[in-house]
């Protein structure tokens, strides 16, 4: 069903809006994804999965005040809704989960075949 | 702070498309990363990169829409399109008729489009083609003589010596003026005898791009006694073993080394071949024991000249006239022209004697062209007519959206919407049709194009632009018209009420003038083009069998050959002449008395008997004579047209005057005018020569024709067969009938006539779907009116007539239009023709006959079942 999948850029822009906390808008979280995982996207990207994350509910967002910056133009920021955590937690279980059921021997000896 | 300034269109180009409720959040980070590149790396990148950031944004979740209901756009489309199905099936009777005219008619402009296409790609597939040129001669003395697509021996290598600054390379081809010539393999296991052989200098692959799959086309005819072959000649000899390096028997007395296999030619170049020889192997034919001036007449070689650059081509045209004092013998001198003329025009716009193959012409395609657009416009304007009208009867629907808040642009948009999605469904169906009959058409009209140039931007552009514009013009009337409607009067307003009928009709008489003028114009054409073919021709064209003799043997059995012909009763008479008789013919210089120089005369050799084979009256004087040895150097017989030429008063006044300002070189006897060559041409003046020498095998008698009588004619064939293989042993006996050859020259006549009728014939029938179409929908509308007056005693005969008479009315204005048009149009089309058929009023009147008797019979199912119904169950109906 939609809005229970994540997907992998989905979930990074999502955690980068957890981390940028209070000052979460675009440029910012384009900026922090290069600078946390050095990809680097283009500035429509970032708003089309922004506005996806919104869709689905795990972000919300507020304008922004007016600054002299930007000739003027406010901020769309983004905040993590509760929904959004839980999505996060999810994900992080699920992965530490099937992370730990890697047998150990798969993982000294996986390389050397 | 540094002042944002980013590139004023980009900006705006943003604000329009952007949707404005995330106008200011993508603005604002726009112009956030703006700046930074400017401080950082400089304005042109930044103003690079805002462009780029402007049209990275521009995508559907970003762009405005309907500005009071953000999805109702999108949504509405659904709804449309839910109508329209539903629309669409519940009248499938209407719908298949409109789809599939509108399909018919583009499946037929794309294929004549294709078709004219494919004549226009004629021989541009060589990387050179623009800067290739062939060169003609014209030698012509009063009007008199040849207009020659060929030239002398010596012509190429002179020009390439004289005018080497213009002229890279020149090739010459020539093919024995021999209609077949024998070829086997050296174990005589296969023999056949060869049509398409051309010998031709080795520049040849540096001129042309013939492809070769094996050897070097530098080297491959640079020697005598090398031949070059088409992959299917090579398998057809060599069975797929690999032919290079094997030898060919050339004549039976010639082996030719292959040295090549190129590709196959493409159907559309203007003259095809299945092998080349190196010209160096028949260096004898440049025989130097013939004076030098004779080698600079005779003009046997299609010689094709590539220029350094096809601007230099004026200047080497003008060039010619002192080419021609320098070098061609001085009794022609006066008479020749030379012209320079692009290759790539041949096959359209050269009309020449002595073309290789016969070309098509313009006038064709400005035919076919006419076809194609007049079927496609018959079948846009049924298009239109069935869409208006089912149209009407929406007024409802449109009352209802109107009702709930429907706006009057969305109704617009909805009505354009079906007529577009409607004509898109018709090019979908077009296309299956064009790509299921494209292998059959393709061998109808001997081409060979393939599906793929579908694909080609011309079509793509027509085919997107077709649905578009017709898809705009059936819909705009009521999306106009309906649109318009107050929400109050369309619902009140009956469902019958005719609206647009004017603008039906008239495009109803449109269609019908043109599918009229269209069938005229088939009758007239087919007309004519009997006349060129089964009128007579002033001789004898059937049971004439045609035998090839050049360089064959039969020259020093000709006489024996003769008399064992004659020996069945079956056969009439024999001779032998230069060529095929109503085909072609050649050109010999003589001096008539009263003339100070010799001129170039249409000219024949023929053996004794030449008139009496084909059955040609003589006029005055008398024939050649077995009896009169010298008739052989010193008689002339010469036709009708060309004592009128000369002036000499009467057919008689004729015999007795002298050639060659030699007292006893006299003519002899005049003949009945006959066509010596194709019935485009008048006749001409014409000069029969009697050449009885060996040599004359060579080059000039190049046919035996056995005239036989018609009974028992394999008996007699096999009876000639028998005769020619006792008496020339090791030789293949060949023959073809005359009348059947001569059909060739009616060929592009034949395939416009063919092509013509299939289309014309389905034109009448899309304008017949359209009427078809029309008329059940006035049935459906009179449904009611019908019954009450049947009710009140109407009889069936009078609501038949009452139902048919507003179309009858629209065919017969269509009648008057088309006739005097047609009329016109063919008469000028017949002024191209040197021999014109009587246009024949009769053919007018059936055509009309035809218009008004197929849409009779269209209407009438309508009209008897209107006329038959029962009043009752129509009327209780409400």
């Amino acid at each position: 069903m939609k809005g229970t999948y994540l997907g992998e850029l989905e979930e990074i822009v999502l955690l980068i809006v957890g981390i940028l906390y209070q000052d979460a808008y675009g440029v910012a979280v384009m900026d922090e994804i290069k600078n946390q995982t050095g990809r680097d996207l283009n500035i429509s990207a970032v708003h089309t999965v922004l506005s996806r994350l919104e869709e689905k509910g795990f972000l919300k967002s507020k304008m922004s005040d007016p600054t002299g910056e930007r000739g003027g133009r406010r901020k769309r920021v983004f905040l993590l809704t509760a929904a959004g955590k839980r999505a996060l937690e999810n994900a992080n279980e699920m992965r530490n989960q099937l992370f730990n059921k890697i047998p150990k021997v798969a993982l000294q000896f996986g390389a050397a075949l | 702070m540094i002042k944002v300034s980013p590139p004023k269109w980009a900006d705006r180009f943003l604000e329009w498309y952007c949707n404005p409720s995330l106008l200011e959040e993508i603005q604002g980070d726009a112009y956030e990363l703006y700046g930074r590149a400017l401080k950082n790396r400089g304005r042109r990148i930044a103003d690079i990169q805002y462009m780029w950031n402007v049209l990275r944004f521009f995508k559907w979740s970003n762009i405005k829409r309907s500005s009071s209901q953000p999805h109702a756009g999108l949504m509405m489309y659904r709804n449309y399109f839910t109508v329209f199905k539903r629309g669409f099936l519940k009248e499938k009777g209407y719908s298949f008729l409109n789809v599939f005219g509108l399909a018919i008619g583009i499946a037929c402009f794309l294929l004549i489009s294709l078709y004219i296409k494919n004549e226009y790609s004629f021989d541009r597939m060589h990387s050179k083609a623009d800067r290739i040129y062939r060169i003609h001669e014209i030698l012509q003395s009063d009007g008199v003589g040849e207009r020659s697509a060929s030239q002398p021996f010596p012509v190429a290598e002179a020009l390439v010596n004289d005018h080497g600054a213009q002229i890279e390379k020149a090739v010459r081809f020539f093919n024995f003026q021999a209609p077949t010539l024998a070829m086997a393999t050296i174990d005589n296991k296969k023999e056949f005898n060869e049509s398409r052989v051309f010998s031709t200098d080795s520049t040849v692959f540096d001129v042309f791009d013939f492809p070769l799959i094996e050897g070097d086309p530098k080297t491959a005819l640079n020697k005598p006694e090398t031949i070059v072959l088409t992959e299917s000649m090579a398998k057809k000899y060599f069975d797929g073993e690999n032919a290079m390096g094997k030898y060919l028997k050339f004549q039976g007395n010639t082996n030719l080394l292959v040295t090549g296999v190129m590709r196959d030619i493409p159907l559309n170049t203007h003259f095809q071949f299945d092998c080349l020889i190196s010209l160096r192997t028949f260096d004898e034919v440049y025989d130097p024991r013939v004076p030098q001036r004779w080698h600079w007449y005779w003009n046997p070689c299609w010689t094709y000249l590539l220029l350094r650059d096809k601007r230099d081509a004026p200047a080497l045209q003008a060039a010619m006239p002192a080419f021609v004092k320098k070098y061609f013998p001085e009794f022609v001198r006066n008479d020749v022209t030379m012209e320079l003329f692009p290759m790539t025009d041949i096959h359209l716009k050269s009309h020449m004697d002595y073309e290789i193959q016969p070309n098509s012409s313009l006038t064709t395609l400005y035919v076919f062209g006419s076809i194609a657009i007049f079927v496609l416009l018959i079948a846009c304007i049924n298009f239109v007519n069935l869409s208006t009208a089912r149209a009407a009867n929406r007024a409802k629907e449109v009352g209802m959206r109107k009702t709930l808040g429907g706006q009057r642009m969305q109704l617009i948009g909805q009505f354009l919407f079906e007529s577009i999605l409607l004509c898109l469904l018709s090019v979908v169906i077009a296309i299956a049709i064009v790509v299921l009959l494209l292998p059959v058409f393709n061998v109808f009209a001997e081409m060979s194009v393939k599906t793929i140039v579908l694909l080609e931007p011309f079509y793509i552009g027509v085919l997107t632009l077709l649905p578009l514009v017709v898809g705009i013009i059936s819909g705009i009337y009521p999306a106009f018209v309906l649109s318009s409607f107050k929400p109050i009067t369309a619902l009140k307003a009956s469902p019958n009420r005719e609206s647009g009928g004017m603008f039906r009709r008239a495009l109803v008489v449109v269609q019908f003038t043109l599918s009229i003028v269209l069938l005229v114009g088939t009758g007239v054409a087919m007309d004519q083009l009997n006349m060129l073919r089964k009128s007579d021709t002033g001789f004898t064209r059937e049971n004439v069998v045609m035998i090839p003799v050049t360089r064959s043997p039969v020259a020093q059995n000709y006489e024996a050959l003769k008399n064992e012909f004659l020996r069945n009763r079956n056969t009439v008479s024999v001779t032998a002449l230069e060529e095929v008789l109503g085909a072609k013919h050649q050109v010999g210089n003589y001096i008539f008395e009263g003339q100070e120089d010799s001129r170039p005369f249409p000219r024949l050799t023929v053996r004794h008997d030449f008139t009496k084979t084909f059955d040609i009256p003589m006029v005055a004087g008398r024939d050649f004579s077995e009896d009169v040895r010298t008739d052989d150097s010193l008689a002339l017989v010469v036709n009708e047209t060309f004592v009128k030429q000369m002036g000499w008063g009467s057919n008689e006044d004729a015999i007795g005057k002298k050639f060659d300002n030699i007292p006893t070189h006299k003519i002899i006897g005049v003949v009945k005018d006959f066509n010596f060559t194709s019935r485009h041409q008048p006749i001409r003046p014409l000069v029969l020569q009697l050449n009885t020498t060996l040599r004359a095998f060579d080059v000039r008698i190049k046919y035996m024709a056995v005239r036989i009588t018609g009974e028992d004619v394999p008996g007699t064939i096999a009876w000639l067969s028998q005769q020619w293989k006792a008496q020339i042993p090791g030789w293949p006996f060949e023959y073809f009938f005359l009348d059947s050859d001569l059909e060739k020259l009616y060929k592009a006549e034949t395939k416009m006539s063919k092509i013509a009728v299939v289309f014309s014939g389905l034109s009448i029938l899309v304008a017949c779907l359209g009427l078809f179409g029309l008329s059940t929908y006035t049935a459906e509308q009179r449904k009611k009116e019908m019954s009450i007056r049947k009710v009140l005693g109407g009889s069936n005969a009078h609501i038949f007539v009452l139902f048919s008479k507003h179309f009858f009315g629209m065919i017969l204005i269509a009648n008057v239009v088309a006739l005097p048009l047609a009329y016109f149009v063919m008469k000028r089309w017949l002024e191209s023709f040197a021999y014109q058929v009587n246009i024949n009023f009769g053919l007018f009147a059936l055509s009309a006959l035809v218009a008004v008797g197929i849409a009779l019979f269209t209407i009438s199912y309508q009209a008897i079942r209107s006329a038959n119904s029962n009043p009752a169950e129509v009327l209780k109906r409400e």
